[in-house]
């Protein structure tokens, strides 16, 4: 295209905005549309994506910033591309906005290679059928709901339940240990945990290769003070950075998203703006569908690993919600936060109930971990079972083996705390990695009564089981003391 | 929908058990009362046994009898344990079997050769499950123990004392003191040795009463009293503890209904809660539905 395609706005909805072209040189769906203007001060840079075309030469879009300013016979341009990010090498190390625009005062980014954020789903095909276990060193995760190497696993949790401690643990302790890639997508969270996350990894090195964890990142962010067009997008932004990596450099990828809800979030935000009936609760009509496009694309195909951890926030602590029960179904590995374990004081608060995984199944994990595992929520389940008698009546009047599930439920639930790496700084206490075997065999000892004696506290925040013996004997001589 | 209905479900439960612990609170405070009486009375009766005694020795008699005589070397122990057939009685159960366990892992300890005797169904499932051997057991004591009852008992615990095949005789249960006060308590029935401390204490507070004539003699007398005394001190410690036990089915029963009334009133806040929210997003749904065709 040699000439510039035309067109003016000609109504401005909130974050939608429509313009007519020519009948002729209409936009494709997802062309992004620039609009450059400078009345007076007033400086305008705006970048739109088309979602619809609404007949008679018009298009209706969503503007992928704010729309301040705008006005009707405004000119914009039709870039006959979707919104193209920079990907390669050269990312790494940098943080981005949506548009692919550096934001963190470091020039700009020489790379040559642009894609378009709209990319096919992987063949079926081609995608990767190993499952491996991945470890991470946090014990309820491991027990419970291992995560899988080229996999996808979700952080499910109400509001102030810890998903981005979670997310800034594994990310720490991952990262931190991972030779390939890794790309961190902010998707409208708090803009201060962005920044944060970011010096942090400035500072924390890569093993000991004297490195920093940022040099092997790249950083995306559309946080909560964007439109919702720019939190829409800034998803498939990252995403694309990371399948470059995956198919270009076939590296394995660690891609961390927080939060996914607000994707679906800002989709719901200019749904009714473009038209469409609302549905269930509220939702998109096609929030399932919305997701299952991001969602499809973050796999592990035959030239390398997509291995994603993903935040999800659950609105009023209700999993049956539309837009985390959609997220779900995608997930290989499913960790709820609930409320009821964060008033106990224990994190992470993971449910262990309610939390499972895709690999918790002997042909994946073996029969002596997912034996454990069951073992461990069978006991928690009878726990809970109990829970109103014990609430009515008491703790006396069960019947003597269900005195001793109780007493081992108690520690169990107390043991799948930890200490966590990020938190060092406020618990005072020094992060447990605490390998798998480990995990699996004081899990059995404690469900076994080898470790009946020790008093229920020693179990809170401790690596392996011997840790709480020594937690115990702690406690006991500064009560001796006393 | 789910939420408020699993809610309501969980309110119906648990408004059936209240049903069920306020009805036992209601049998229990009945049967406490009845229980009082008889401890009461029995209690009266083996004050004066043990007067009687102290009258027999004021008669100049020298108290002699085997069953008041510490054994130099007590080389075995019959351990009676006193718990209730049934649950639903707060620590009333597990205190006594603490006690009891405590106890008996004590004797073994010293090297003592142990008669493990245990009453009432929750000792039986305690020691079973802990794997410990009960030499005797029994459960036809509920809340209205008999004399004629305990007297086997007490009669086989003496052949067997007298016999020399156990030298000491105790009992865990419940004391009864007042209505607001019990407590578990270990206590030696054989040798009656405090009835003999009791002979030296009230020879010294009761001096210038009348002296009494003792036909046929005072030494027949005596042989017949001290068994006597046993087996009513063995009666009362049956008595006092299902007089205990009532006392801690009501307690706990209302414990148990309180905790049951304060659970069904936040249930029925929180079902009404979800309710009226479902309520509202039903139709926030329909109108937002209804105005986006218009």
């Amino acid at each position: 295209m040699t000439e510039k395609n035309i067109g003016k706005i000609t109504q401005v909805i909130g974050s939608t905005f429509d313009a007519e072209f020519s009948e002729e040189n209409l936009p494709a769906i997802y062309n992004a549309v620039k609009i450059d203007s400078e009345t007076g001060e007033k400086k305008i840079h705006l970048i739109g994506e088309v979602q619809q075309h609404l007949g008679g030469g018009k298009v209706r879009c969503v503007a992928l910033g704010s729309t301040d300013g705008l006005f009707r016979g405004m000119e914009c341009e039709d870039t006959g591309a979707p919104v193209c990010v920079p990907v390669g090498k050269n990312t790494l190390g940098r943080v981005f906005n949506l548009l692919g625009e550096p934001i963190d005062k470091m020039g700009p980014v020489e790379t040559t290679e642009y894609r378009p954020i709209h990319q096919p789903t992987p063949k079926i095909t081609s995608l990767s059928t190993k499952t491996e276990i991945f470890e991470t060193g946090i014990k309820v995760i491991d027990l419970l709901t291992p995560f899988v190497r080229g996999g996808k696993a979700g952080l499910f949790g109400g509001a102030g339940l810890g998903k981005t401690v979670i997310l800034q643990e594994l990310i720490a302790r991952i990262a931190s240990a991972h030779g390939g890639a890794s790309v961190f997508a902010g998707v409208g969270e708090r803009t201060r945990e962005g920044n944060d996350l970011w010096r942090e990894m400035k500072e924390a090195k890569i093993g000991n290769t004297g490195r920093s964890v940022i040099d092997q990142t790249t950083m995306v962010f559309g946080q909560m003070n964007e439109p919702p067009g720019a939190r829409l997008r800034v998803a498939l932004s990252a995403l694309t950075m990371a399948e470059y990596f995956r198919d270009n450099l076939g590296t394995d990828v660690l891609l961390f998203v927080d939060n996914i809800f607000r994707f679906s979030q800002a989709g719901s935000e200019v749904s009714a703006l473009l038209g469409r009936m609302p549905s269930a609760v509220g939702y998109q009509p096609t929030l399932a569908s919305e997701m299952g496009a991001l969602q499809e694309r973050i796999a592990s195909t035959d030239k390398g690993a997509i291995t994603s951890v993903q935040a999800v926030y659950v609105p009023a602590d209700d999993p049956t919600d539309p837009a985390p029960a959609t997220a779900f179904g995608q997930l290989d590995a499913f960790v709820y936060l609930a409320r009821s374990i964060s008033e106990k004081g224990i994190y992470p608060a993971v449910d262990p109930l309610a939390s499972s995984s895709r690999v918790l199944d002997p042909q994946y994990v073996g029969q002596r971990h997912y034996n454990c595992a069951r073992l461990v929520q069978q006991t928690l389940q009878r726990y809970s079972e109990l829970q109103d008698i014990i609430a009515i009546l008491g703790v006396d009047e069960l019947p003597e083996e269900d005195k001793l599930v109780v007493h081992r439920a108690r520690r169990m639930e107390r043991f799948l705390s930890q200490p966590f790496l990020v938190a060092e700084v406020f618990t005072g206490k020094p992060g447990q990695i605490t390998p798998l075997e480990d995990t699996i065999r004081s899990f059995e000892e404690i469900a076994a009564g080898k470790w009946d004696h020790l008093p229920e506290q020693a179990f809170l925040y401790v690596g392996s089981v011997e840790q709480a013996a020594e937690q115990a004997e702690r406690m006991e001589s500064a009560a001796k003391k006393k | 929908m789910a939420k408020a209905r699993a809610l309501d479900k969980r309110r119906k439960s648990i408004q059936s058990t209240r049903k069920i612990t306020h009805t036992m609170e209601l049998v229990a405070s009945a049967q406490f009362r009845k229980a009082m009486e008889r401890a009461l009375a029995a209690s009266a009766y083996t004050e004066r046994i043990a007067a009687l005694v102290g009258d027999l020795a004021r008669a100049g008699l020298k108290v002699a009898h085997p069953l008041l005589e510490e054994r130099p070397q007590c080389k075995s122990t019959a351990l009676l344990v006193l718990t209730a057939n049934r649950g639903l009685c707060g620590g009333y159960n597990s205190s006594i079997l603490r006690m009891g366990h405590k106890r008996l892992e004590e004797l073994k300890a010293e090297g003592q050769a142990v008669r493990h005797m245990v009453s009432g169904n929750r000792g039986a499932s305690y020691m079973k499950f802990r794997d410990v051997q009960i030499d005797e057991f029994f459960n036809q004591f509920d809340h209205h123990p008999l004399f004629e009852q305990v007297n086997v008992i007490a009669e086989g615990l003496l052949t067997s004392y007298l016999a020399g095949e156990i030298d000491r005789v105790e009992v865990v249960y419940t004391r009864f003191i007042s209505l607001s006060k019990q407590y578990a308590t270990i206590e030696t029935l054989l040798p009656l040795s405090e009835l003999a401390n009791a002979q030296n204490a009230e020879t010294e507070t009761t001096k210038g009463q009348v002296d009494y004539e003792f036909l046929p003699s005072p030494e027949s007398i005596l042989e017949e009293v001290v068994p006597m005394a046993f087996k009513m001190k063995l009666f009362k410690c049956f008595l006092d503890a299902a007089v205990s036990e009532q006392i801690a089915r009501r307690k706990a029963m209302k414990a148990a209904t309180d905790n049951a009334d304060s659970m069904i009133s936040i249930l029925t806040t929180t079902y009404n809660r979800a309710r009226q929210s479902q309520i509202t997003n039903e139709i926030i749904e329909v109108v937002s539905g209804a105005s986006a065709m218009k």
